[in-house]
């Protein structure tokens, strides 16, 4: 644990100045600042009053001077968490939030912050104008290395089973980077148009624009995406990679487990050889998803990716035997063959002909194989996607009728509303709580269904209501033909001597691993979850890439870890942070027309066009922050980004704490009859204060509503201040000082302008102030008592003012003014006292730090060796806060003086 | 040819100066000049990474000296000495060039002329690279003691604070005891305590402590010697005591403004200032007899012309007043005429309270400020209240307080012995209200309290204590370390005519035997390296370290030499 002297909380002007005293002194200082720079409010001030010289010419030697002490660790993006006692010392631990930059790498060239795709409010212009996500604060940031922000992983992005940084390419998309967008999708799957087409698309559901007009259409954009690149890519622009690192792996199966494995493993430098039992790679792809969902050229041009990297895909191959792999020099397997096996239903006339189970019917039909349903009754048992896709297939194919009969109710079908809907548009019938109980033939041939009604019982382990037979309810139905797709069960019986299998047939696997019972053979996909998603079997086999690497490698595989993520961003505090809401719908899904659908397999739904992906991705709020887009990764000349750093912990021994956590401005939102936060044109000072800085966001002053530069601006002084209505009826003590100021500095800037300034009191009471208030009256600026009742706006953006001029008899007066300055006062950080273990830090009536010996001890708190210093416990001025750091920094050096010399 | 090898960097600053001046093309025209090796541009010479690489050239290059072309050296002379210090390069053979306050953001309507003037400088710049030599810092061992003057609030707490420390103190104090102003009140703003109570506290705990010393009665008649190691003469009763201390505070605090005879009715006996009146409240003299009270605010402060400057404490101070004075007569009628109430921060409490228990307040104009008629026993204020659309008011009144501002105390020998420069308000100046608040120019002379300013006694305690810290930074290293940059003086030139020590403003020469004739000596740990001295020497005999006259001439010639070659 590090030892230090003092630990002082905040590292704003008061802070720095505390920390500089006693580094000076010789003591050991810890200094912890919560945001991304130390200087607090005052760095982005843009001169001070009375003086007016540049807040940044007198912050930046201190901060420079800080940070270069011998005698300071400073210490960023950090929080104090807890400070208790022991042994008559204060033991704290530090928290430092990940920042996802090596802050020894960066060199503050901002590369990554003009790659940066996503923009939110810049807090350090107090919302004036936005900043990127990965960001350095203001150009004179000490340290001046960049940050990136993530409030999570966007849950988008988190809901993905192959962890595709939805965000990210949705953040790429809204920027035009849509060849940028489809190589960050490669990052983490290579079927790229399949998803585009057939993905079920969790991240939709768990977009959080769903909560207001509807979810973000990721997939259609990712199909976007994908037809974008591969228009202009007809064939992968990479060869296989240089480096090779001579291992062999076999991957058993190129369904999207066995795909995905061989491209991770191939970009890896390994040398991959995929066994294909069909005629063609894709497995479930290309046999099982109807073309009509998923064009069969989409699959084709996405193995090409895979391909492309010297992966070796052997059709017409099956595997028996595992062991023999091995012998044939593979170092390693991965098996992902699948479910190519149907459930029977163990009833009477299941093997009639006209009867087929679903898996065999669609595989036959995507072979090419004619089935004459025309003008034929089609009945489908099931009620999972597959049937679904069975009947649709069925129609396609001629079938007058097609009728799926599913045994629970509609609320219990597993296939997506959609999909049902979209049938039912194609004619197909459906009939629920209804289950075949024998198929009725003559000749070996089909010709009716016996089905029986049935009611839902008690739920089962599945959760879903236990369908009961209804008993005497039993009728028929003439049938041509039968679609039993009531399940698959996985194809691994030819390996259950080699490795262990579950009862189910699927294959045991350690779960994070996919390590099978033969160390040397991993297992995904189907295989090991059962019939799943393209998009699940893609995960799987990314992790089963990962670890595979790690066998080869010798590594331990569980100290290994796959896929680190942020936990999810949390919705509601996504929503919370929107300043403002537009309406924006949704691009509805666009499909051919249902009498057009069933003529042929044609794709059914219809491609976005640039201007609605351009439009949707713009609706992205942004979850995470952060959106992996990865950009700055490719920018940053440095190779400081990393996004596996984590947070961490620091515990630490002080003999002293300070606390100069500051103050917070009053957010003027809680004077409604001010207008602000509805009014463009009615800014805060700080704003203001921003617009004059040298650092400031435009080159000039101008008033937000329409850029116009303002000509008659108004100054409401005593905003939340003196005002026992908003819970704070003392004076905030500098803003007078401040709203003159800013007055003298926009008679320079705009020599043409009025300014107003409608006060209570003048309170210009420092060294040098009063002059400083004669001097602003003097240039011309105006000043009225008398407090403002409310502001309305005018259609023009101008403000109209409501005021009592008291000085010229009282009357109300309504006087109109293009820019309004609310100058806000000083609320309290009261959150400091949670830090105190076991202890209380009093508070005064107000919330701010109490001094309990004012008028000896400014510095002493209610806790023994706890100091404060600045405004953390009132509202000051520059030179008042520095004058009580000074004081802070005599009192704690005399109290650890006084404390050693005690031992 | 020179032997120098000079490393030189030219920053982009991010695009503060590349996007306006062509900083390759800086590179390109510097690259071949006399002694250097080393030309690089740099995205942020101020980077750790940068940092990191310069020092790696100089290590590896063995470069003795190197120019960073960058911002002002005000942000970062003392960021590149040190990295240079880390390199094993002397810190004075670092060169800082501003191209960006002195160049970029000056033209950045004309980038070509800007690269050519960026050129141009940073020739310069290598100029007196090839001339610069190591310096050594001035060491001064200091003293851990210090000397405060003035007993009042700020300088018994400085004191206390400094001897927890461990630092010896020397308390002063001119008159007959130590306590100063709240030694008079019972009852001070905001707390309420007793003022009394308070410093009694303090100076019994300040006799007790082995490490303060205190004098009466006493002044301070002489100072010499350095930062660090003053040597101080002070009279105690008559008698005159050496001392050696590290630094001083002058804690000497104020005046009551004492109004004119007439001013405001001043004189009458029922016209008093604000302290004459808290004293009356505190001392009982304030009784029943007194029904009416009016206050007239700003008096001595404010001023058209005179005192222009607000007191600070005083609106605060009276209304605490009146409501001890509601306290004794809870029936008083209390006027207030006033121009702005001052209660900032938590002491508007005391106007809100003022307020509930029924004080008016009347607003006047500075053009026409209220009128005292006092004849006999009767006492009338007319004013013209801007609250009530400026009508004029009478009131009659038992008592008129003149809310009486803070002046400078009157100490003309210790300014003459101190030299402290003194505003335009008459009170002390610090260097810097931010930068440096306690400091004054004088190394090692800190200012505390109300001597600076106007200031309440919780303000004036946290401006002591502040004071004491900056001097305990001073002491407790136990040596302090001057900027070498000073005058030094070629003996064999000078023939001691003395006008180097006329145009010095810090008292920096001596004048002591050079063989057989004498010469000016420079004290190097009292010059500044203003340069003033140089060129009023006759025989050119007086440089400045790192700012010879020659240095200085190579400097122009590369200024004036143009830019292409």
């Amino acid at each position: 644990m590090k030892k230090y002297d003092v630990l002082i909380v905040g590292a704003g002007i008061a802070g720095m100045e505390t920390a500089l005293n006693l580094g000076d002194m010789g003591y050991k200082v810890l200094l912890v600042e919560r945001e991304p720079s130390i200087g607090g409010k005052m760095i982005l001030l843009s001169k001070v009053f009375p003086t007016l010289d540049c807040a940044s010419c007198i912050s930046t030697p201190k901060m420079a001077a800080t940070a270069n002490h011998p005698n300071i660790h400073l210490m960023t993006s950090s929080e104090v968490k807890e400070v208790s006692r022991k042994n008559g010392n204060f033991r704290a631990r530090v928290f430092r939030r990940a920042v996802f930059v090596d802050p020894a790498k960066c060199t503050g060239c901002q590369e990554c912050e003009f790659a940066c795709t996503v923009a939110v409010p810049d807090e350090f212009n107090f919302g004036l104008v936005a900043r990127r996500a990965a960001f350095i604060p203001f150009p004179q940031a000490v340290p001046k290395k960049a940050v990136i922000e993530r409030a999570g992983t966007s849950p988008c992005s988190f809901a993905c089973p192959t962890y595709i940084k939805a965000h990210g390419y949705i953040s790429l998309a809204r920027s035009g980077k849509f060849e940028e967008a489809f190589h960050l999708i490669m990052e983490d799957a290579p079927l790229v148009g399949s998803l585009g087409r057939a993905c079920y698309a969790p991240c939709e559901g768990e977009c959080t624009r769903g909560l207001l007009e509807g979810p973000l259409p990721i997939r259609r954009i990712k199909r976007f995406i994908a037809e974008y690149y591969y228009s202009r890519h007809p064939e992968p622009e990479y060869g296989p990679p240089e480096k090779r690192n001579g291992k062999r792996v076999a991957v058993v199966g190129s369904g999207p487990a066995g795909l995905s494995a061989a491209y991770f493993l191939a970009r890896n430098g390994y040398e991959v050889t995929v066994f294909e039992a069909q005629a063609e790679p894709g497995g479930m792809l290309r046999y099982a998803l109807p073309s009509y969902r998923l064009p069969r050229d989409v699959v084709s041009r996405d193995v090409k990716n895979i391909t492309a990297l010297g992966v070796e895909i052997k059709t017409n191959h099956r595997v028996e035997s595992l062991k023999k792999l091995r012998e044939e020099g593979y170092h390693a397997v991965f098996l992902a063959v699948g479910t190519w096996k149907a459930r029977k239903m163990g009833i009477e006339g299941e093997n009639l002909r006209g009867v087929v189970d679903s898996i065999d019917f669609l595989k036959r039909v995507s072979e090419g194989e004619s089935f004459d349903l025309a003008g034929k009754t089609v009945l489908v048992v099931g009620g999972g996607n597959v049937a679904i896709d069975a009947a649709r297939v069925a129609r396609r194919l001629g079938a007058s009728r097609v009728v799926v009969q599913y045994r629970r109710s509609e609320k219990e079908m597993p296939a997506f509303r959609w999909e049902v809907e979209e049938a039912e548009e194609e004619g197909v019938e459906f009939q629920y709580l209804k289950n075949p109980v024998r198929f009725i033939g003559e000749d070996g041939q089909l010709r009716e269904v016996e089905s029986i009604r049935m009611r839902l019982g008690e739920p089962d382990e599945s959760g879903r209501r236990r369908p009961i037979p209804v008993e005497g309810s039993e009728e028929r139905m003439r049938v041509d033909f039968v679609v039993l797709a009531i399940g698959l069960k996985p194809s691994t019986s030819p390996f259950q001597d080699e490795i262990e299998l579950n009862k189910n047939g699927t294959v045991k696997v350690n779960p994070t691993t996919l390590q099978t019972s033969l160390p040397y053979v991993f297992a995904g996909g189907d295989a090991v979850l059962g019939p799943s998603t393209m998009v699940e079997a893609m995960g799987q086999g990314k992790r089963a890439a990962f670890f595979i690497d790690r066998f080869l490698r010798g590594e331990d595989l569980q100290e290994a870890e796959f896929e680190y993520k942020l936990p999810p961003a949390k919705k509601e505090e996504v929503l919370s942070r929107q300043l403002t809401h537009t309406r924006l719908n949704p691009v509805k899904k666009k499909l051919l027309p249902p009498e057009e659908r069933i003529k042929d397999f044609r794709e059914v739904e219809l491609p976005m066009t640039q201007e609605e992906v351009l439009y949707s991705s713009a609706r992205c709020l942004d979850c995470g922050i952060c959106s992996e887009c990865h950009q700055c990764i490719l920018a940053c000349p440095a190779d400081a980004i990393d996004f596996s750093q984590k947070a961490q912990e620091f515990e630490v021994e002080a003999e002293a704490v300070v606390v100069s956590q500051g103050f917070k401005l009053f957010p003027a939102e809680r004077k409604p009859r001010y207008g602000f936060g509805r009014f463009f044109n009615v800014i805060n000072a700080m704003q203001m204060d921003r617009l004059l800085a040298p650092t400031r966001p435009y080159n000039t002053i101008l008033r937000p509503s329409d850029g116009k530069v303002p000509e008659n601006i108004a100054y409401v002084l005593c905003t939340g201040s003196r005002d026992r209505t908003v819970n704070n009826p003392i004076c905030s003590q500098i803003c007078c000082m401040y709203s003159i100021k800013q007055a003298q500095l926009l008679m320079g800037a705009l020599p043409l302008a009025d300014i107003t300034v409608y006060y209570m009191d003048i309170r210009a009471f420092g060294k040098g102030y009063e002059e400083f208030f004669q001097q602003a009256s003097d240039m011309g600026v105006q000043f009225i008592k008398g407090r403002v009742a409310k502001i309305e706006e005018k259609e023009d953006g101008n403000l109209l003012l409501h005021y009592e001029d008291i000085e010229n008899g009282g009357v109300k007066k309504v006087a109109e003014h293009d820019l309004v300055v609310l100058s806000v006062g000083l609320l309290p950080n009261p959150e400091i006292t949670r830090i105190f273990k076991d202890e209380k830090l009093e508070l005064d009536e107000f919330y701010w730090v109490k001094q309990v010996e004012e008028d000896v001890s400014p510095a002493r708190t209610s806790l023994e060796g706890v100091f404060v210093a600045g405004t953390a416990a009132g509202p000051k001025d520059i030179p008042d806060s520095i004058l009580t750091a000074g004081a802070a920094s005599a009192e704690v050096a005399a109290y650890i003086e006084s404390k050693r010399r005690g031992r | 040819m020179s032997n120098r090898k000079i490393g030189v960097y030219i920053c982009h600053c991010g695009g503060n100066i590349s996007d306006y001046v062509d900083v390759e093309k800086v590179r390109r025209a510097v690259e071949e000049e006399e002694g250097v090796v080393v030309a690089k541009t740099t995205m942020f010479a101020c980077s750790d990474a940068a940092q990191q690489e310069i020092i790696q050239d100089i290590k590896e290059k063995g470069l003795d000296a190197i120019v960073i072309a960058s911002c002002s050296p005000r942000l970062h002379l003392f960021t590149f000495r040190a990295m240079a210090q880390r390199a094993g390069l002397n810190p004075y053979k670092y060169v800082q060039v501003n191209l960006r306050e002195q160049d970029s953001w000056a033209h950045t309507d004309d980038p070509e002329g800007a690269t050519v003037k960026a050129i141009n400088l940073v020739r310069a710049g290598v100029a007196r690279a090839r001339a610069s030599r190591p310096l050594e810092p001035i060491r001064v061992e200091t003293e851990k003691r210090v000397l405060i003057l003035g007993g009042g609030i700020s300088g018994l707490r400085a004191a206390l604070s400094l001897a927890d420390m461990g630092i010896h103190v020397f308390l002063v104090e001119k008159g007959k005891e130590v306590g100063g102003w709240l030694r008079k009140f019972s009852s001070i703003y905001p707390s309420g305590k007793s003022g009394r109570a308070l410093v009694e506290g303090l100076i019994r705990e300040a006799k007790s402590r082995e490490n303060i010393t205190i004098f009466t009665q006493a002044e301070l008649v002489e100072k010499r010697g350095v930062l660090g190691d003053f040597e101080v003469k002070i009279r105690v009763q008559g008698e005159e005591i050496l001392l050696e201390v590290g630094s001083i505070i002058v804690a000497t605090g104020f005046e009551e403004y004492k109004p004119s005879q007439g001013e405001f009715g001043y004189g009458h006996p029922r016209v008093v200032t604000l302290s004459a009146f808290k004293e009356m409240v505190e001392d009982g003299k304030f009784n029943g007899h007194i029904r009416t009270i009016t206050f007239i605010y700003c008096v001595g402060s404010r001023q058209a012309q005179g005192n222009t400057y607000c007191s600070r404490y005083c609106c605060n101070a009276a209304l605490h007043s009146s409501l001890l004075a509601y306290k004794l007569n809870p029936s008083a009628r209390q006027f207030h005429i006033y121009r702005d109430i001052r209660t900032y921060g938590k002491n508007e409490l005391l106007y809100e309270e003022a307020s509930r228990l029924g004080s008016v307040f009347l607003k006047f104009s500075p053009d026409s400020p209220p009128e005292v008629e006092a004849e006999n026993g009767r006492v009338r204020v007319r004013v013209k209240d801007l609250l009530t659309e400026g009508q004029e008011v009478e009131i009659e009144t038992d008592l008129v307080v003149l809310v009486t501002g803070m002046v400078p105390r009157s100490n003309d020998s210790l300014n003459e012995i101190l030299k402290l420069p003194i505003g335009m308000d008459g009170f002390y100046n610090e260097i810097h209200p931010k930068l440096r608040p306690v400091e004054t120019v004088i190394d090692g002379v800190f200012i505390a309290g109300a001597a600076q300013g106007p200031k309440n006694s919780y303000e004036a305690v946290a401006s002591s204590l502040a004071a004491a810290a900056k001097s305990a930074t001073l002491l407790l290293k136990g040596y302090a370390e001057l900027e070498p940059q000073v005058a030094a003086v070629d003996a064999e030139r000078c023939t001691w005519c003395g006008l180097c020590l006329e145009a010095c403003p810090y008292n920096a020469f001596e004048k002591v035997k050079h063989g057989e004739k004498e010469v000016a000596r420079v004290i190097e740990a009292l010059c500044k390296g203003c340069g003033a001295c140089v060129p009023v020497c006759p025989e050119d005999a007086i440089d400045v370290k790192g700012y010879e006259d020659a240095t200085i001439k190579a400097m122009i010639d590369e200024l004036l030499a143009g830019g292409e070659r």
